[in-house]
């Protein structure tokens, strides 16, 4: 049984390196497979769920381990064939074993300017200052400090909080517990149960549990903490690529010394989920920034990771929107209309597939939304045109604002100011600290990063003004998580923005950008040869 | 342009984020140590599976069986939204997350209904009022009954 567990993780874990490798060949080294763990884990999570709820509506739900095994060959193979043909053009172009430093994965296609050396690359040594050394061990101590709080945490609610067994895992149980009758929950009309929320972890727990041929109570649980620690790796790997270990430290340091993150992962919500494909959008959506047009593979990963999102939870839905017009209107502006419409069609590509996923379980499924239930214009307009709610609202984005972090407010005493040592403040604090310095290289990317992540807080700004729902038990009750989706995104745009340290000691800067090596004297010989052929 | 930041501005600042962030995680881990030695047997959702899984070999595995308790049925849904008891809720949503894929309606107004009366027994006259004769007694505030639609 926990053979076949593992060996579900392992297919899902396979399947988005796998992507990655095939859609995003550059991000090489330690630190880019390390990201392309990370990254490609929530991926392959992701469309194995989806693979599974294809399974589930063509009633092939017993061939789910043969389908996803065959998908991975399919990927494994262009991977091959693309191998080989970079192999080819080496021999006859370049330089063989001419590494791609991790760090420039995003700077990698911009054309000759990414082929300078970035202005504070390190030397290619692995020795770090005492600052980097601190930091590491730092890390390293609040990583087993986590893990143990995360252990405690599941021993004592083994089936999550309230949100987790009163929906997202009772979700599950329909699913995998309802063989071929599963689409009657949907209509079973248990609306506490919010049967319109999109399924990718229900379905990623019923996989599992179909793997394995029987329900494991915990397995939801590993589910919680593998999205959890992907997040908290995700960004510890792509702050190091772009910006070196000690950012790369630091962010995940902040991330896992917020309480609630900690707090949320353990409750088996969808919020983590959330936050992890949300990151991964951000992140690839920085990287498609500095290539260029003709390479689409992080565009397209992009899109796969905001189609994720949508699938994740309804918010996501209003993430995908706002992540494509974000990705049109910044890219045209910078980048001229013939791009702008070009990296938009890449992201849509790959957004489709899951997307008319999302659609068909909408249309054919779900029941109405409970924020949609009794929506007129009438209504609206009077909500629109109220003063007193924006009030309500923008203390309770205040309030919450700062003491997120800090964990959900006790429903009797209603929202008041949580200060913890980690909050919003802090990362504003640094950022005062060391100043703030933007590569203009990097410009792009990180507009189309911070203007997603302003956009959505105005998204969830007006969701609340329209709400049908008792305003303050709507704010009290959501507002916190709705944050936290957007904190990873947050802590990644500050260590992106801060002032990096001045390697003055070898190791301390981004991941060192290795010269091109000098061909071998035979190599060479049979390149001439090749040529005069 | 020159990057003329002086180094100790961003050694100092790294240095406050170490700080207050390991305070925050080994914080979290005292509280979490200290979980762990009040930590009981079983959590609550754990019980309730179990004491409600008694009930299985007695229902059908799909279709769908009525729910009553202590208090009336639209009282468990607005005690939780006026922040009074969520107990009562958090019952009937554990009976159906144990019960899955069979479906528990919270009315009695059906031919199948579970009591749950972990929380004492009904107000008098609620069970006579929808025809409601037991079936089977579980124990542990646990009984089965069926509807009566007889006069």
């Amino acid at each position: 049984m926990i053979f076949l567990i593992t060996a579900s993780l392992l297919i899902s874990l396979i399947l988005g390196v796998l992507l990655t490798l095939v859609f995003f060949p550059s991000a090489q080294g330690k630190a880019g497979l390390l990201f392309r763990c990370f990254a490609g884990g929530g991926l392959g999570i992701g469309v194995t769920a989806c693979i599974h709820f294809l399974c589930l509506l063509t009633g092939l739900r017993g061939f789910t381990a043969a389908i996803d095994l065959a998908v991975c060959a399919f990927f494994g193979s262009i991977l091959l064939i693309q191998y080989r043909k970079r192999r080819l053009r080496k021999e006859w172009d370049l330089p063989p074993e001419w590494p791609l430093s991790g760090h420039r994965v995003g700077l990698l296609d911009q054309g000759d300017r990414a082929k300078e050396p970035a202005p504070n690359a390190a030397l290619p040594s692995r020795r770090g200052s005492p600052l980097q050394v601190l930091t590491i061990a730092v890390f390293s101590i609040a990583l087993a400090s986590s893990l143990i709080s995360w252990a405690v945490a599941c021993l004592k609610e083994p089936h999550g909080r309230w949100d987790a067994f009163l929906i997202w895992n009772m979700h599950a149980r329909f699913l995998y517990r309802g063989g071929d009758r599963w689409r009657e929950a949907f209509a079973s009309g248990l609306d506490w149960s919010h049967w319109d929320y999109p399924l990718l972890l229900p379905l990623s727990i019923a996989r599992g549990w179909a793997y394995a041929g029987v329900e494991m109570t915990h397995f939801p649980a590993l589910m919680g903490f593998l999205f959890t620690f992907l997040l908290v790796g995700l960004l510890l790997t792509s702050l190091f690529l772009l910006r070196g270990p000690i950012p790369g430290c630091l962010g995940a340091l902040l991330l896992m010394g917020t309480p609630f993150f900690i707090y949320m992962g353990t409750s088996q919500f969808a919020d983590i989920p959330l936050a992890l494909f949300i990151l991964t959008t951000l992140i690839l959506l920085f990287f498609q920034a500095g290539s260029p047009d003709h390479r689409p593979g992080a565009a397209l990963l992009a899109g796969i990771a905001a189609g994720l999102c949508a699938w994740t939870k309804n918010e996501g839905l209003l993430f995908f929107v706002i992540a494509a017009g974000s990705l049109l209107s910044t890219a045209a502006y910078f980048q001229g209309w013939a791009s702008s419409l070009r990296r938009t069609a890449w992201f849509l590509a790959g957004a489709l597939p899951i997307l008319l996923i999302v659609l068909y379980f909408k249309v054919a499924l779900a029941p109405t939304n409970d924020l949609m239930a009794g929506f007129s214009l009438s209504a609206l307009t009077e909500k629109l045109l109220d003063p007193s709610r924006y009030g309500q609202i923008a203390r309770a984005f205040f309030v919450t604002g700062i003491s997120f972090t800090q964990g959900s407010f006790d429903m009797r005493t209603g929202m008041h100011l949580q200060l913890g040592p980690v909050n919003i403040l802090l990362p504003a604090v640094y950022l005062l600290i060391t100043g703030i310095r933007i590569d203009p290289r990097e410009k792009i990317g990180l507009v189309q990063t911070a203007s997603v992540l302003l956009l959505m807080t105005v998204g969830y700004f007006f969701v609340y003004v329209l709400t049908p729902l008792d305003l303050n038990y709507h704010l009290l009750t959501s507002l916190n998580r709705l944050f936290l989706q957007l904190w990873p995104g947050v802590i990644f745009v500050v260590f992106m923005i801060a002032r990096p340290l001045q390697a003055d000691w070898p190791g301390d800067g981004p991941e060192p950008v290795p010269l091109p090596a000098r061909p071998k004297q035979g190599q060479r010989r049979k390149t001439k040869i090749r040529e005069a052929k | 342009m020159a990057d003329l930041t002086p180094n100790y501005r961003i050694r100092a600042g790294t240095l406050l984020l170490l700080f207050l962030t390991v305070y925050a995680v080994l914080n979290l881990l005292v509280q979490s140590l200290e979980t762990y030695k009040e930590l009981p047997e079983k959590d609550p959702v754990t019980l309730h599976e179990e004491r409600i899984a008694k009930l299985k070999g007695a229902l059908p595995a799909f279709g769908e069986v009525g729910y009553v308790t202590t208090v009336e049925n639209e009282k468990i849904f607005a005690y939780e939204r006026a922040f009074q008891n969520v107990e009562f809720l958090a019952q009937y949503v554990a009976t159906q997350y144990t019960l899955a894929p069979l479906i528990v309606r919270n009315t009695p107004e059906l031919p199948l209904v579970i009591g749950n009366f972990l929380d004492g027994p009904p107000a008098p006259g609620f069970l006579e009022k929808y025809g409601l004769a037991p079936i089977r007694d579980f124990g542990e505030g646990l009984i089965l009954y069926r509807r009566d639609l007889r006069p």
